[in-house]
């Protein structure tokens, strides 16, 4: 008990070496931050240099979650879209320029019977990688398997109004009639009313075919979800194999009807955060990337050793505060206008430099009837905004807050710039921060939200998938309302529905230009902006260009191999001032 | 012992079931399996033939006791729905149907299956690194004690127990990656031993903290053996010193060890969410998250369920070794 414990005694010789080690240490680290490798400041390698197009290489790529399933039935989700998009192929597609052009099909489809039949001749040598030629059964057999509630297929709703389509889902009939089989090479549509929209539906990939005899045997085989682990398609790559969340690996189909791909080899890595695949292109790892990390994105953007070999375009895509037409004050249309014209949006495009674009309207960039012209309605002018309020009886603003809906950390930065914009029109905004499931399901309800955080990507490229399904009164429910914003105008829902009937082009876009002057004007939505996507790819990748409607869309791209590793030496020169 | 076994097993099916119950009602709480899965531009229609073909348009009692597989099953895309007899057929975890993931277009078993064994890979390379890495230092340190070896390697594991993975785990593959090069930059590879080259750098950060808990549990316990009389009378027989540390001061100092390994059996199955996350590893904790996320409440419930049942099962066995290893310990 007497004894002190020998620890406790003060031993200089071991505070010493103590010191050194910590010294040591220190040294240690000082040395390895100096001399810490730098990152590439450009391109790690370059092509050959070949001029004209040439055939092989595997193209690599990536995505930061899972694919779901390759059966074109199911995938409803961007990756598993995308990954169908290189197996498979429809009647009709989308040109560079969103135009719609045939594929499957000789040429776009005759129409008759005032815009409620359409009639298709099928391409000639056009086969399944099975082999088998596609024939008019197999189009027809595959719509019928898209439809049938058996199968469950989330693409129902963008086919009913083939004639026979609903009784066919809720099994009351065998077949659909209003799909004719002509002859092997002629199929035909019968709608219960005019629907341009119906050509956009059929692009889309839930209409792309399969083949009967394969679906059928491995259904039996493996059970429903079998198509999705074995696909087998008409498109330019062919199924290889798949490791689950790991990669998708495709080769190329020789007998492709169009000319064929040039690239072999196809591998979709999964589950590559941003992070990740932004250091693995710099590396040279990834051949194209899509949606850098943040950091990443930035660099590229200031980078001149990169710039040949990016680009940024806007995605079809909105984002707006959505304003409850049927709750106090947003019932005011003033009111709504107020809030439209108070909010800088230029403050969005500061906070995420590159990443946005400020919108006034409910269609983006790409997608006409945009108007560039539209934007004196929804801008930031803060003495139209007090107007507004003066014009909706409130003066001195709402004695109330506001509740605004949102969805997480990105949408609470955002909504904290507009609370700063709102007070100036004396509007006090409460954040209701919830979960995305919560979210979804109470904006979904009449009079609960009183304005939401909220956004659209189109399905396919036409006005009416973005105004119809938001804002016309059709898309109101007691729950899981499309239209969130609970907005009616018996005048907007005349428009869209003789523009989804018009045949002639022209006056279809004419009266979707007025519904969006309509929409801009009445703001049931008080428009903010439009994500901005980056693409970059190697100097030796050839032929990338961005599609207005495929968001990888990398069929027609060549690889200019054996490619060269390049000094980094060159970029620190040229980086020098 | 069998006593034992016996009621540990009732206490651990009773505590599984309850968190069973619990988390599938909380899935619908957090709100709508059917609204969360079609997402944001769901038609009210698709919603509905979503739930008509899950059975989600049930009452959740009901869809609660069919998940069980007390009742029949509601879920029309199972074969067991209407089976050829025209009977309904039961399809619940009790007739050991996981069902169908609600996101991915795949049975929930299927699902699991991609995924468990790659998180086994990962989690067993990590506990093999903490073992190896913590019980070396932990034994060097107690032997060594208070001398600047031991110094060292407490400060080491001072610092490794306060570092959090999304610290360690991005520097790592910034330095030894991206720059030089070592290792490869996340991913899982494409053949098995591509998969344990892969593994090895995220197991090593997966391992760094558990590594820096024995080493620090291992030392103090090994301390307090060597004070313990038996290692004195060996020590006084003459025996040497590198028997006494071996046979009688180690074999003592591991039970806590046995314990610690066993608790850690559910973060072998469960997966390290973050690591697999940093490391793009396509383990089950990224699934976890992801089903979270999207309220795909098949997968959450068959990962809730496995991960209850390997607690139970780590806890049984951290009981079982250590009686097994420490005589004085009786299980009744």
């Amino acid at each position: 008990m007497r004894s002190t414990p020998k620890t406790e005694r003060w031993r200089p010789a071991r505070w010493l070496s103590v010191g050194i080690a910590v010294l040591a240490a220190a040294v240690l680290l000082g040395w390895v931050v100096t001399h810490f490798p730098k990152a590439p400041m450009g391109p790690r390698y370059v092509g050959a240099g070949h001029q004209s197009p040439q055939s092989g290489g595997t193209l690599v790529f990536s995505a930061g979650s899972n694919i779901h399933t390759l059966d074109p039935h199911f995938a409803y989700d961007t990756l598993s879209t995308a990954a169908c998009r290189l197996l498979y192929d429809g009647l009709l597609d989308y040109d560079y320029d969103g135009n719609m052009i045939p594929s499957l099909a000789a040429e776009l489809p005759t129409v008759s019977d005032a815009g409620r039949a359409f009639r298709f001749a099928l391409r000639d040598g056009i086969k399944f990688h099975n082999g088998r030629e596609i024939t008019a059964h197999d189009i027809s057999w595959s719509l019928h398997r898209l439809l049938s509630q058996a199968t469950g297929s989330p693409g129902y709703p963008f086919y009913k109004s083939i004639v026979g389509a609903p009784a066919y889902h809720r099994g009351e009939a065998e077949r659909i009639e209003g799909i004719r089989v002509i002859d092997e090479k002629t199929i035909a549509f019968q709608l219960d009313e005019a629907d341009q929209t119906f050509l956009n539906a059929l692009a889309m990939p839930f209409a792309y075919p399969l083949p009967k005899e394969h679906v059928e045997k491995l259904e039996a085989a493996e059970g429903a979800d079998a198509v999705g682990r074995h696909p087998v398609g008409a498109g330019p790559f062919a199924f290889s194999r798949w490791e689950r969340g790991v990669q998708v690996e495709l080769h190329r189909f020789e007998d492709y009807w169009a000319p064929r791909a040039r690239v072999e080899r196809m591998v979709f890595l999964e589950n590559i955060s941003p992070d990740v695949a932004s250091a693995r292109f710099r590396n040279g790892d990834l051949d194209v990337i899509h949606r850098p990390s943040k950091v990443n994105r930035l660099f590229m953007r200031e980078s001149k050793a990169w710039a040949p070999y990016r680009a940024e375009v806007p995605s079809p895509s909105v984002y707006a505060i959505g304003l409850n037409c049927e709750l106090p004050p947003f019932d005011n249309v003033h009111v709504r206008r107020a809030v439209a014209f108070a909010i800088d949006r230029s403050k969005l495009e500061r906070l995420n430099p590159g990443e946005v674009l400020a919108a006034s309207q409910v269609l983006p960039p790409m997608l006409a009837p945009y108007d560039p012209e539209l934007p004196t309605r929804q801008v930031f002018d803060l003495e139209r905004a007090k107007e507004e309020m003066r014009l909706a009886g409130f003066p001195d603003g709402l004695s109330e807050p506001i509740t605004l809906w949102v969805r997480g950390e990105g949408d609470v930065r955002g909504a904290q710039l507009f609370q700063q914009d709102l007070k100036e029109i004396g509007i006090e905004i409460d954040l209701k921060m919830v979960s995305f499931a919560t979210y979804l399901k109470e904006t979904g309800k009449p009079r609960v939200a009183q304005a939401a955080f909220t956004g659209w990507h189109q399905d396919f490229p036409d006005p009416s998938n973005f105004m119809d399904i938001l804002f016309h009164s059709r898309s109101i429910h007691p729950v899981n309302s499309e239209n969130r914003s609970f907005y009616r105008n018996p005048k907007l829902d005349a428009i869209l529905d003789s523009a989804r009937a018009e045949v002639d082009r022209e006056k279809r876009l004419a009266l979707y230009a007025e519904a969006n002057a309509i929409l801009a004007d009445d703001a049931p939505w008080a428009f903010l902006s439009y994500a901005v996507d980056m693409f970059a790819w190697q100097p030796y990748v050839k032929g990338f260009r961005p599609h207005p409607v495929w968001l990888n869309e990398y069929r027609n791209i060549w690889l200019d191999l054996p490619r060269k590793r390049v000094s980094q030496v060159i970029y620190e020169e040229e980086a020098a001032p | 012992m069998m006593r034992f076994i016996v009621q540990r097993a009732f206490w651990g099916v009773l505590v599984v079931m309850s968190v069973v119950t619990l988390v599938f009602f909380l899935i619908f709480v957090a709100g709508d399996p059917a609204v969360t899965i079609l997402g944001p531009q769901a038609r009210a229609e698709q919603i509905a033939d979503f739930k008509a073909k899950k059975g989600l348009d049930r009452p959740v009692p009901e869809q609660f006791m069919s998940y069980l597989g007390l009742m029949p099953c509601i879920r029309k895309d199972s074969p067991k729905y209407l089976r050829a007899d025209g009977a309904r057929g039961y399809c619940g975890i009790l007739q050991g149907d996981l069902g169908e993931s609600y996101s991915h277009h795949e049975s929930v078993a299927n699902v699991i299956g991609y995924r468990l064994p790659r998180t086994l890979l990962l989690a067993s390379l990590a506990v093999l690194f903490e073992l190896v890495i913590g019980l070396t230092a932990g034994i060097i340190a107690a032997l060594r004690r208070n001398r600047w070896s031991d110094t060292a390697i407490m400060f080491a594991t001072f610092i490794g127990i306060s570092l959090p993975t999304y610290v360690t785990g991005p520097i790592a593959l910034l330095l030894f990656a991206f720059l030089l090069g070592w290792f490869p930059f996340g991913g899982y590879g494409v053949d098995p031993l591509d998969h344990v080259y892969h593994a090895l750098l995220p197991a090593l950060i997966l391992a760094i903290a558990g590594a820096a808990t024995y080493a620090r549990v291992m030392r103090g316990e090994l301390i307090e053996t060597m004070r313990h009389d038996h290692v004195r009378t060996a020590k006084a027989k003459g025996m040497p010193m590198s028997q006494v540390v071996l046979k009688h001061a180690i074999r003592n100092a591991l039970l806590p060890i046995a314990t610690l390994i066993g608790l850690s059996l559910p973060f072998l199955v469960g997966g390290a969410i973050i690591t697999e996350k940093i490391f793009a590893w396509p383990g089950l904790g990224l699934l976890t998250i992801e089903s979270i996320e999207s309220l795909d409440a098949p997968v959450i419930m068959a990962v809730v369920l496995m991960f209850g049942i390997a607690v139970q099962i780590g806890n049984l066995l951290a009981d079982i070794a250590v009686a097994a290893l420490d005589p004085r310990i009786r299980l009744d």
